[in-house]
């Protein structure tokens, strides 16, 4: 009991400890006069940026348009990876076919297919939605492909020789013993789909935390440039606190 | 051969195995193929309690994998009431070794799994799969998650699950192997309870020779490379049979499969049980 709550509280104390740490070494380098505060700015002076950037409403707008454009490239690339995935992993034909096409594609990063996404779908958010979705679905298709293909024998046939059919063996069995390996595709597509985001947004943008981190280079702005990429950081780590205390309740015999 | 039995009790129409010259045949690593199983004869009659016994690799698995249906038929047939056994049929219930439960379904979901092939209503599928965990008693723990449970409550509910689809042979693949000396033997005494109730056709692979001779009315013995059945051996002790109290019979068994399991070629006249292999009933032995 005792232990528990000390855990609890040690866990607690980590973020802020850690955080701290890394916020006074910065400031303390940065206010030694050892670096040029231009090129690296300190905290003061990003927290004012910050300020100023909200003030402008620009904070806000731009993370609400960045995270609609990961939000919707993820549940399209998701969507997609998942129902990709389980067709390659379950019908013979399909995955003997699309495997090796889908392992050529793997190792092109996003940023690579941003000139194409913009001769091909313009420089509107189409392009965006493009090239996140393509990202989130690599990671999601190779997991779920992983985990669908890899459904211990024994499953299959306890659920034949109890007299499943095929539609429930695949909706029943399949899909839950199948589920954490989506799962965890789906966490690794969301970090992705932030990733990436920044490589979407050089498609012409005039909104999102990518494009601001752009834009500040042209001003030589690092305090904004700090910004953007705390924001992109924060963002990033609180969608994956809520994935990861979703994903936990979905496929909670995981940890059983 | 479906007259009643002589205590009374109407016999059981179903169950009836019959193994015809059926051989399994694997591909190696280098292509090559070998006998899992060789050639064999075997009949279990409705209502039997038949065990497997030897050691690993010596095709038991192979044997209980083929009449389930998972594995093809390099030769010969299989039949179950007449049926030829082509694949996975619940028919034929299968008891896993690794319990083979569904992590995520709770325990009275695992049971209603089982269940669903009937297309009853959802109120009737809750109650029958509650009935079903009562019988092995674990009523209480309708709603834990197999992870929530220990090897032996786990067992319960494969058991449960297996029999909810009213299987009419019930294949068990050294279902108690994992578990310790003091729940195998509550498993052995709920497992006998149950058969007697329900008097499925029973075949239980196991490599436990006490198991066997506690469980079964007949124990074939098997040897590997290639994967044969070497002797048949009728346990003629009467039930309830418990390894702390032996008699003759039983540890005449005991000394014969030991041996066997020690030096395979010692079986003494090849005494391969024929097509018919029959096996009295139990209570017309009792006698």
């Amino acid at each position: 009991m005792m232990t528990e709550t000390r855990k609890a509280l040690a866990d607690f104390l980590r973020v802020p400890a850690s955080l701290g740490g890394v916020l006074a070494v910065w400031a303390l380098t940065t206010s030694s006069g050892a670096v040029n505060t231009e090129i690296f700015p300190t905290p003061a002076a990003v927290w004012a940026a910050a300020v100023e950037l909200y003030r402008d409403g620009l904070l806000t707008t731009d993370a609400l348009v960045s995270v609609r454009r990961a939000a919707i490239g993820f549940v399209v690339g998701s969507s997609l990876g998942v129902l990709v995935g389980l067709f390659t992993a379950r019908i013979r034909s399909v995955g003997y076919t699309l495997h090796p096409f889908l392992n050529l594609l793997r190792p092109i990063p996003a940023i690579a297919l941003v000139p194409l996404a913009i001769v091909w779908f313009g420089i509107g958010e189409l392009s965006k939605y493009v090239v996140i979705s393509y990202t989130v679905f690599l990671s999601v298709w190779l997991n779920t492909d992983h985990g669908t293909s890899g459904v211990a024998q024994t499953y299959i046939r306890a659920s034949r020789s109890l007299g499943a059919g095929t539609a429930r063996e695949f909706f029943e069995v399949v899909v839950p013993a199948a589920a954490p390996h989506i799962v965890a595709g789906l966490r690794m597509g969301c970090a992705l789909a932030f990733l990436s985001l920044v490589a979407a947004e050089l498609t012409g943008a005039s909104a999102g935390i990518g494009y601001r981190i752009q834009e500040a280079r042209n001003f030589i702005r690092t305090d904004r440039m700090f910004v953007g990429l705390i924001e992109l950081g924060i963002l990033g780590a609180l969608l994956d606190f809520c994935f990861l205390q979703i994903s936990r309740r979905l496929v909670h015999w995981e940890q059983a | 051969m479906n007259s009643p039995l002589d205590d009374g009790t109407p016999a059981p129409q179903v169950g009836n195995v019959l193994i015809d010259s059926a051989a399994v045949q694997y591909r190696d690593r280098s292509g090559k193929t070998a006998l899992a199983l060789t050639p064999t004869n075997l009949r279990f009659k409705p209502g039997a309690f038949t065990a497997l016994i030897g050691p690993s690799g010596c095709g038991k698995s192979t044997l209980l994998n083929a009449i389930a249906g998972f594995v093809p038929l390099s030769e010969g047939v299989i039949l179950v009431d007449g049926k030829h056994v082509t694949g996975p049929s619940p028919d034929v219930g299968v008891v896993f070794q690794q319990y083979a439960l569904f992590p995520w379904f709770t325990a009275i979901g695992n049971v209603e799994f089982a269940l669903k092939r009937f297309g009853m209503p959802k109120e009737q599928r809750r109650s029958q799969a509650m009935a079903g965990l009562t019988e092995v008693g674990l009523a209480d723990r309708a709603r834990s998650f197999p992870g929530q449970l220990s090897g032996g409550m786990r067992q319960r509910v494969a058991l449960a699950r297996t029999l909810a689809a009213r299987p009419k042979v019930l294949l068990m693949d050294e279902p108690f192997g994992a578990l310790d000396a003091q729940t195998r033997i509550i498993m052995h005494e709920l497992l006998l309870r149950i058969w007697e109730s329900r008097r499925t056709t029973v075949l239980f692979i196991t490599h436990d020779v006490d198991e066997a001779l506690v469980l079964s009315d007949r124990i074939y013995v098997m040897s590997a490379a290639p994967g044969r059945i070497i002797d048949a051996i009728d346990v003629t002790s009467p039930r309830p049979r418990s390894v702390e109290r032996v008699d003759d019979a039983y540890l005449a068994g005991r000394n014969r499969i030991l041996r066997l399991l020690r030096r395979p070629d010692a079986a003494s006249a090849p005494p391969l049980p024929d097509r018919n292999g029959s096996i009295a009933p139990l209570s017309a032995r009792r006698r």
